[in-house]
């Protein structure tokens, strides 16, 4: 291996990137229209949104805690977003404020019941996933709000150039702010070190609480931004959007070799997390998978990306120790 | 002293919490429906309406919509149990599941409140009085024979539905298979995307499959709200008039999308009239009326205890007068309800 490559083989997301070019290269083989320009686009319509949930749940787990509520939080966003436009006549940009606003509330709520009481994040924010859905039912009575307006689907269904969707870009602009507030910044240099330990990061003088904040604050304002593309993308203010997140939104971290315990994410590792499951989930339905197996399926596939990177991981650590 | 004061107290709440847990098994007392979906829904939005409606109408003592927070047949459990301990004494329940949910169900027959299973089944044995809903296989095959019509008799059909948990699901599956057989290999299913009764989802595989095989594709059923909401975006995204569609139910996107020519029609059902005359009969089974014996109920794969509660196909030139259509099924189906399915004193 060039100095390079091997370099690059260290690197969290060389993995996941790996096997996106693998699925991708395995699947346009059996279905070349894998690779036409308005699939592109679809993929990138799902990942532009995927990317964001699973950057929601990536900062929390940098602490080395768990959001269970960043579904519920976008959902509540997102129809937040569209009543605001609909029943208010607020203009997008204004409803959007707004619904990020609501989201960085709700996640500075958690932070602060978990840094106050010192209960686990793990219950604090399954007991907020309810309160959160639950307003969320009683605003819409489960009916979708309709009202969005044309700036704002179009937003969501047109492409700035070629294949790449409008969505795209705030979901860049999230990527780019990410590695930069957790690799240049010092308060993402705080939450990883909590994240890592928590005791060592105390002793050090870092306050946890203020750490645990800001990182549920980052958390909630980016399932409302999530919320908020959804709703441009679907046309719609549906009660039911934020439901499916929670499996994504910790496999795509994972796989893009986050530690669960904390202290440790990857920012791009997450990126390629996400376009891999999207990647999956598409080839189930090129390949006319059985709907009754399509679950089993797509775990199986998550595994197996998940090992890849595994193997990967021990292969190298095992080279290092030779070295 | 204190002592026994305590123990007093705690007799007196323990029994003020029983006397709480028993009266809904009191049937002198006022109707109080709670109408239960087996999560949220646009579907079942009709079903308050229809629940403020029959309150008022039959003088119930409430008629409330109350939906569990997730698709959960767990948490739909919890609220069945909490409603009644509210002293809600009758229910109309989408079962969260055929034959999971019949414990609950039982739970609440045997404390006195009368249960109708509303627009979806449960699985016999069930203490459930009878199934009250579309016959989701026949919309979905009367669906599927609109769309081959449609199609010019021949073609290759994909079918979207819903909940591979709802009951209604493979039912609609079976039916739609059944209508393409009946073509002699004319018409094919080439495939089925379940569980995208979820925007989400819906979005990314409906729009996957469509850039994929748009083209080797002639026909679209769907047999679930949301992918017939998605799949009419869909089509209208990218223009295309050659597939066929036929869709389900009256959102808004769907009619908008038949009325410009991108899809052909809907199988319409009629939520509003199941919540409304659901309510009138558990109202009715309430104060006296039994299930009449040899009442002319029809027989589906999970019961031989089903009410019809109406299904109609609306094409371009009927989506206008969607809800005159529901109105007239509520309305015929009402008018003889009692005197078909009851027994009154």
């Amino acid at each position: 291996m060039t100095p390079v490559i091997s370099r690059l083989a260290r690197t969290d997301w060389f993995g996941p990137l790996a096997v996106i070019v693998f699925a991708t290269i395995i699947v346009s083989a059996f279905d070349p229209s894998f690779l036409s320009p308005f699939n592109i686009q679809i993929l990138m319509l799902a990942v532009a949104v995927n990317c964001v949930i699973a950057m929601s749940q990536m900062v929390i787990i940098a602490i080395g805690q768990m959001n269970l509520a960043v579904g519920a939080i976008g959902g509540l966003a997102a129809i937040s977003f569209a009543g605001m436009m609909q029943i208010w006549g607020l203009p997008p940009l204004l409803a959007a404020a707004a619904a990020l606003a609501l989201g960085i509330v709700a996640g500075l709520a958690n932070g602060l019941l978990i840094s106050a009481t010192g209960i686990s994040a793990f219950i604090i924010t399954l007991a907020s996933l309810s309160i959160f859905k639950g307003a969320n039912l009683g605003i819409t009575r489960a009916q979708p709000f309709y009202g969005v307006p044309e700036s704002v689907k179009a937003f969501g269904n047109t492409t700035i150039a070629g294949p790449i969707p409008w969505l795209a870009l705030p979901a860049a602009l999230v990527i780019a702010a990410m590695w930069y507030l957790l690799y240049r910044q010092r308060i993402g240099r705080y939450i990883l070190a909590v994240g890592g330990n928590q005791s060592a990061a105390e002793l050090s003088g870092i306050s946890v609480p203020s750490a645990v904040l800001w990182a549920h604050a980052m958390s909630g304002f980016l399932a409302a931004l999530a919320g908020v593309l959804l709703v441009a993308r679907l046309q719609l203010g549906e009660p039911t959007i934020g439901d499916d997140w929670l499996i994504l939104s910790f496999a795509a971290p994972v796989i893009g070799g986050a530690v669960l315990s904390g202290g440790h994410v990857s920012v791009f590792g997450t990126l390629f997390g996400v376009v891999i499951v999207a990647i999956i989930t598409q080839a189930l339905v090129i390949f006319r998978i059985d709907p009754f197996f399509v679950q089993v399926v797509l775990g199986l596939l998550i595994l197996w990306a998940v090992g890849v990177n595994r193997l990967r991981e021990v292969r190298m650590q095992r080279t290092l120790k030779r070295a | 002293m204190l002592r026994s004061e305590s123990v007093l107290k705690m007799f007196a709440a323990a029994g003020l919490a029983l006397a709480g847990w028993a009266a809904p098994a009191a049937a002198a007392d006022a109707t109080k429906v709670a109408l239960v979906p087996g999560g949220p829904h646009p579907y079942f939005a009709a079903w308050e309406k229809a629940g403020q409606d029959a309150m008022k109408d039959f003088k119930l003592g409430a008629a409330d919509y109350r939906v569990p927070q997730k698709w959960e047949l767990s948490q739909q459990n919890s609220l069945l149990e909490s409603l009644l301990s509210q002293g809600y004494n009758a229910f109309l329940v989408f079962p969260g599941d055929p034959v999971g949910s019949n414990s609950t169900v039982a739970e609440l027959t045997e404390n006195g409140a009368p249960v109708i299973a509303t627009a979806g089944c449960l699985k016999e044995p069930t203490t459930a009085l009878f199934c009250f809903g579309t016959d989701t296989g026949n919309s979905a095959y009367l669906g599927t024979k609109e769309l081959i019509k449609a199609m010019g008799g021949k073609g290759r059909i994909v079918h979207l539905t819903g909940f591979l948990v709802d009951p209604n699901t493979q039912l609609r599956i079976d039916a739609v298979e059944k209508a393409a057989k009946e073509t002699n290999g004319a018409v094919s299913v080439v495939q089925v995307i379940a569980d995208i009764d979820a925007p989400e989802p819906a979005e990314e595989k409906i729009n996957a499959y469509l850039a994929a095989h748009a083209n080797d594709v002639d026909g679209i059923v769907t047999t679930a709200w949301v992918p017939a909401v998605v799949a009419s975006n869909a089509l209208r995204k990218i223009g295309d008039k050659r597939i066929k569609m036929v869709g389900i139910d009256h959102d808004e996107v769907v009619l908008k999308a038949i009325k410009d020519g991108y899809v052909n029609g809907t199988m319409l059902q009629n939520p509003y009239g199941q919540g409304y005359i659901g309510s009138y009969a558990l109202d009715r089974i309430r104060n006296g009326c039994k299930v009449k014996a040899g009442a002319p109920f029809k027989t589906i794969a999970l019961t031989n205890r089903f009410i019809d509660s109406g299904t109609v196909y609306a094409d371009k030139d009927a989506v206008d007068n969607y809800v005159g259509s529901m109105q007239a099924i509520t309305k015929k189906i009402f008018a003889d309800f009692a005197s078909t399915y009851l027994t009154c004193p």
